[in-house]
């Protein structure tokens, strides 16, 4: 088999799919002269594979033929041109050939034969045109047509042995459980296949997600997770979750939250490239402490991402503006990109990819995401989970800043405020609660934990004025923790009645 | 190759086949050695088969989607039907020419 002719000093020859995420998954793509088996089930991505390796071939100058058994010439072009692929211009350039190997249904079948003239004529063909890869879709379809289980073995026999002899890269795909009577045929496939694909697409929480995995890579190390993949307007794309081992930019300087007081707290401000969560309880500021962030940082020129996962951007703009806070300038000067998004509109790894490509395009220096809570809808805890830690590891290696708020409610539990387990990707955290004291209720404000930097873990009053977010001292009195104002109106009783009856704001 | 041998008739011929065979494997074998007796015994001065090696013209083969061997055309009469395998049965093949009525058993 293959071994023989190629096996240079023990190298296995890898030929990049460029299908993004998978050739990392694959260290390198799929073995080069070899066979690759894809298995999944109908609307698994099979096809979609198959054409963007032929593809990404035929642009990097290795010209490829499909060979499908379920789909004509014509719906192929028609789905490649979705992912923007022009088929047509590569086959008038002899860099792809589509071969239709449907079953005409009128058909006669009478007695025995043999897969020969395919081999024909994939060989003179890819001769002519020097192809280097080669796609098998649907092979199932085709063996369905043999009844003899000794000649589908005869016949598989050939088809690896001249496949193994071809010198092209090959993708066979096959739907599972799809087998003639009497034959392990998918049993053959996974032993002579050199790499082993699963595909399924699978609801979660009524949302789709699909899943890739490799089976087996002969003398190869491989990625052996699941990973999830989309199908986007671009083709395939994956996002290998290999980069645990954090190549996480350090700390830069500092830089103001722009409230001086809180800049205080925090020893000077947040860190760049660090990842600050604000936990709170709906209305207590959260969103209002992130948008005057927003606000300080493009006044001085850097760029924003402002992911807003509850309110529609226009509405959130709005709103700020009661607490003096402006951002519409930073929209139309290109400062600030305000990115509204339904949470349940798609799954995690739609949100992910469409952010991450966000991200690259405009390159900001700080992301808000408003507010993690959201995530869950995605798809659920795990789904959410996830998301988050693959975008927070995306950012740090980056280095953007990135303030996320997180919605807590009043069970205040510690896994809450710091965020769907996400607490390792987190380097502050700023709880924002309220008290209720005096017949009046108080927000206050505390700094739990802020990572290379001295901090005060001190609580103080947070005071949402007309000019914007005001963080003033407590005190710690007889009554627990007081505002200035308690402390004032404990001294002068009068003031406080004169409050609580409503005469004084 | 051997296209284009048995054509008797000067004008075009009723019955037009074509019979993609791979080398002389048995299958392959056994079609052409059918079909020339069936044209010899039903269809007599009225048929042209062309014999197409797929091993030596993929290109044919190509043209005319053939991935299996043998395969048999029948070009015309129409309806253009294609028949795979060693053609054991006959009546199948008469049956495709439209011959069924008339020709019982060979």
């Amino acid at each position: 088999m293959g071994e023989k002719k190629e096996g240079r000093n023990g190298i296995l020859k890898k030929s990049l799919t460029h299908i993004q995420g998978l050739d990392s998954i694959l260290n390198g793509g799929f073995p080069t002269q070899r066979m690759t088996l894809v298995v999944g089930e109908p609307g698994s991505g099979k096809t979609v594979m198959g054409m963007e390796f032929l593809y990404h071939g035929a642009l990097h100058g290795e010209p490829g033929i499909f060979l499908g058994f379920e789909e004509s010439a014509i719906g192929l072009r028609e789905n490649a041109l979705t992912f923007g692929w022009n088929f047509g211009f590569l086959e008038k350039k002899h860099h792809l050939f589509l071969m239709e190997g449907r079953i005409d249904p009128e058909m006669v079948v009478s007695g025995k034969f043999g897969l020969k003239p395919m081999l024909s004529v994939i060989s003179g063909k890819a001769k002519d045109m020097r192809a280097k890869r080669i796609v098998l879709d649907a092979l199932d379809v085709l063996f369905r047509l043999f009844d003899d289980p000794l000649q589908i073995r005869a016949e598989l026999h050939q088809l690896n042995h001249w496949l193994s002899h071809s010198g092209l890269t090959s993708l066979i795909t096959l739907k599972p459980k799809e087998s003639p009577p009497g034959v392990l045929f998918q049993d053959f496939f996974y032993s002579m296949a050199d790499c082993v694909i699963h595909l399924d697409a699978r609801l979660f929480n009524q949302i789709s997600t699909r899943r890739l995995r490799v089976i087996k890579y002969r003398g190869s190390s491989f990625g052996r997770n699941e990973y999830p993949f989309v199908i986007t307007e671009k083709g395939i794309r994956t996002i290998p979750i290999t980069d645990f081992e954090l190549r996480h930019q350090p700390f830069g300087g500092r830089i103001s939250s722009g409230i001086n007081q809180l800049d205080l707290l925090l020893g000077g401000g947040y860190h760049r490239a660090s990842c600050i969560l604000i936990a709170g309880e709906p209305g207590t500021g959260k969103t209002l402490l992130v948008s005057t962030f927003a606000q300080k940082v493009c006044r001085k020129g850097e760029k924003v991402l402002y992911l807003s996962l509850e309110e529609s951007p226009e509405a959130l703009i709005q709103n700020i503006t009661s607490a003096g806070i402006r951002l519409k300038p930073f929209l139309k000067n290109g400062k600030l990109l305000c990115m509204g998004s339904m949470p349940e509109a798609t799954g995690a790894e739609e949100h992910l990819l469409r952010i991450m490509d966000i991200v690259d395009k405009i390159k900001p220096h700080h992301i808000i995401i408003d507010a993690i809570s959201a995530c869950e809808r995605m798809g659920g805890k795990p789904a959410a989970f996830e998301f988050l830690m693959r975008l927070l590891n995306f950012l740090k290696e980056r280095g953007i800043t990135t303030i996320l708020t997180n919605q807590t409610s009043g069970s205040k539990a510690q896994m809450e405020i710091s965020g769907n387990g996400i607490s390792s990707m987190v380097d502050t955290v700023i709880l924002i609660d309220y008290i209720h004291k005096e017949g009046e209720t108080s927000r206050t404000l505390q700094v739990l934990k802020s990572r290379g930097s001295k901090h005060s873990n001190q609580v103080r009053e947070l005071r949402i004025e007309g000019d914007g977010i005001h963080i003033l001292d407590v005190y710690a009195g007889p009554k627990g923790l007081q505002t200035p104002r308690q402390v004032k109106e404990a001294k002068d009783p009068i003031e406080l009645l004169q409050r609580i009856k409503g005469g004084k704001k | 190759m051997k296209g284009g041998k048995r054509n008797r008739s000067k004008t075009a011929a009723p019955y037009h086949l074509r019979l993609f065979v791979a080398g002389e494997e048995p299958n392959s074998r056994k079609a052409k050695e059918t079909i020339k007796k069936l044209c010899e015994t039903h269809l007599k001065n009225k048929y042209k088969v062309e014999v197409v090696d797929v091993l030596e013209d993929y290109k044919t083969a190509l043209e005319n989607n053939i991935f299996l061997a043998p395969t048999l055309m029948v070009i015309s009469p129409p309806p253009p039907v294609k028949i795979i395998g060693s053609l054991n049965d006959t009546r199948k093949i008469l049956d495709a020419l439209g011959l069924r009525e008339s020709e019982e058993e060979t």
